[in-house]
């Protein structure tokens, strides 16, 4: 099977900003084309990732780069939108049909909870049963109940993810908090608190993907980074408590979204959790990093909790998880959010990452879950 | 049809289509509707034509018990966004989901003091009558900590 690799990276830094989204993401994009070496003109096809922005955003935003007639498609599936985007431009290189294309995520989103009448129906929204938090809220309740994790675990996560976002220049907030500050923030949904959960907010980052063969053509002088695997799911029926369910069976055990795409990626790569080295995953609250890290194999279910207490987790750590402050620092631009994990996967595999540079990586994987069990898993090899 | 309880005397509107068994004039008579599926055996919530596991339409519909306990649960500490009709001024509320036995649980308000929340505790379903402020009068639910007599 032909591989697909990764030529170039851009972002535009997450947070909020009066620059327009077709300005945010041609910059991502520019600065992906430059990293790669490549010029738009030879570029021959481009999927935009978005949830918020309007129709035909993505030609919107590359068309002021040069009219060059290439297909460019918007795709959405939530918070694994940018996973979606980047599976079809490796279907469309394994294809044969093209095998030089850009992949963009862009967002522009409200400040404060995010519009309910995107994902919920208007009865859900006049019961109040329509605040995404509270679905979160409420996976962590059940597995406080029934492993008995602790709102001081789930705290230290967000404190090691704060932590890191300090070196981060493209991240929303790059504060460091103490653990009494985090504990003491004002509760959104119990027990999650407003410095362990994420913000909407605005950005773009982009990639140049290519043939391996084509990037051999090019003959560019960095050694260009490989997509092992790039596995999109939609939770099984029942496998998800994830907004916006309204109920669940009692009787069914289907495997979750992200036990499904991680052992997907897994079987593509030929390799599993323990075989990789650093990791970028959904962390909209700082409980989703526990249970995303217990789904994805990297601990036993119920051993979640004290990945980051232990250090495991943290930069130095064995499996250093969210070393770009994750989405409670970065904020989420749900279009945007999972290339900017690639982005940041990128960056430590070419061992630019500076002061939080993990040791030596030859592999990172990439992680999104949202609503309606959208999952996304990205798996990627020096 | 032949009481009327809402203010204009019009029967109520349901705030979700295939939600309730009975009659929407004695809203206090209603039973949440579920949907048994024969061949994959799932019960899920409404009345639904597909089996939303295996998509058989060898589904029938029942009436789901009131009687629940509570699975896992949460407190709303800010007024959800949008078109939100709870109490005013907002108070934080609980939201659950319930499960029934029946085989499924349910997403649910819960009409309960916030302090006495905890997993486990028995819950019942209990439909009430909501005015918009146009008078209009709509039939919606939530599971309240202590049985209501049937009147």
């Amino acid at each position: 099977m032909t591989d697909v690799v990764i030529l170039g990276i851009g972002i535009h830094p997450f947070g909020r900003f009066d620059t327009s989204y077709q300005a945010m993401g041609a910059q991502a994009a520019g600065h992906a084309l430059k990293d790669a070496g490549v010029d738009w003109q030879e570029i021959q096809f481009a999927y935009l990732s978005r949830m918020y922005l309007p129709a035909t955003s993505g030609a919107r935003i590359l068309k002021t780069l040069g009219c060059t007639g290439i297909p460019i498609v918007d795709i959405e599936a939530a918070c694994a939108s940018g996973g979606a985007a980047l599976r079809q431009a490796v279907l469309a290189i394994r294809s044969g049909e093209a095998d030089l294309g850009l992949v963009l995520g862009a967002e522009k989103m409200p400040r404060g909870f995010m519009d309910p009448s995107m994902i919920y129906s208007p009865w859900q929204i006049e019961m109040g049963l329509s605040l995404n938090p509270a679905y979160w809220s409420m996976r962590a309740r059940r597995h406080m109940y029934e492993y008995g994790t602790t709102e001081e675990q789930i705290a230290q996560v967000a404190y090691k993810n704060h932590k890191n976002s300090v070196h981060n220049p493209n991240s929303m907030y790059q504060k460091e908090f103490s653990l009494e500050e985090i504990l003491n923030s004002p509760l959104v949904c119990d027990p999650i608190r407003r410095l362990e959960i994420c913000a909407p907010n605005d950005g773009a980052a982009a990639l140049v993907v290519a043939s391996a063969a084509r990037a051999r053509q090019l003959g560019l002088s960095g050694k260009p980074i490989t997509i092992a695997a790039c596995a999109h799911t939609v939770a099984r029926y029942s496998a998800d408590l994830r907004c916006p369910i309204d109920s669940m069976s009692a009787r069914t055990s289907n495997p979750g979204p992200t036990e499904e795409a991680a052992r997907q990626a897994y079987a593509a790569a030929g390799f599993g959790a323990q075989d990789i080295d650093c990791f970028e995953v959904q962390d909209t609250d700082a409980f989703c990093e526990i249970e995303a890290l217990e789904s994805l194999g990297v601990c036993a279910p119920g051993d979640g909790g004290q990945l980051a207490m232990e250090g495991v987790t943290g930069i130095t750590g064995s499996q250093p998880v969210n070393m770009s402050g994750g989405l409670i620092s970065k904020g989420e631009p749900v279009g945007a959010s999972h290339l900017g994990q690639v982005f940041e996967l990128v960056t430590q595999l070419r061992g630019a990452a500076g002061p939080r540079q993990v040791a030596k990586p030859t592999s990172g994987l990439a992680h999104v879950l949202g609503a309606g069990g959208n999952c996304a898993v990205t798996i990627l090899k020096a | 049809m032949s009481e009327n309880a809402g203010k204009g005397g019009a029967v109520p509107r349901t705030i979700r289509e295939g939600l309730f068994l009975g009659g929407l004039s004695q809203p206090e008579s209603l039973k949440l509707a579920g949907t048994r599926c024969s061949s994959c055996g799932e019960t899920s919530l409404g009345s639904v034509a597909l089996c939303p596991n295996c998509g058989s339409a060898q589904v029938e519909v029942l009436k789901l018990g009131d009687q629940g306990t509570l699975w896992t649960f949460t407190v709303a500490r800010h007024r959800p966004p949008g078109d939100y009709r709870g109490p005013e001024p907002f108070k934080p509320f609980g939201i659950g989901l319930v499960e029934l036995a029946e085989g499924l649980r349910v997403m649910s308000t819960l009409d309960c003091p916030l302090e006495q929340l905890r997993v486990g505790m028995p819950l019942w379903f209990t439909p009430y009558l909501r005015y918009d402020k146009d008078g209009g009068a709509v039939v919606a639910f939530t599971y309240r900590s202590i049985e209501e007599s049937a009147s």
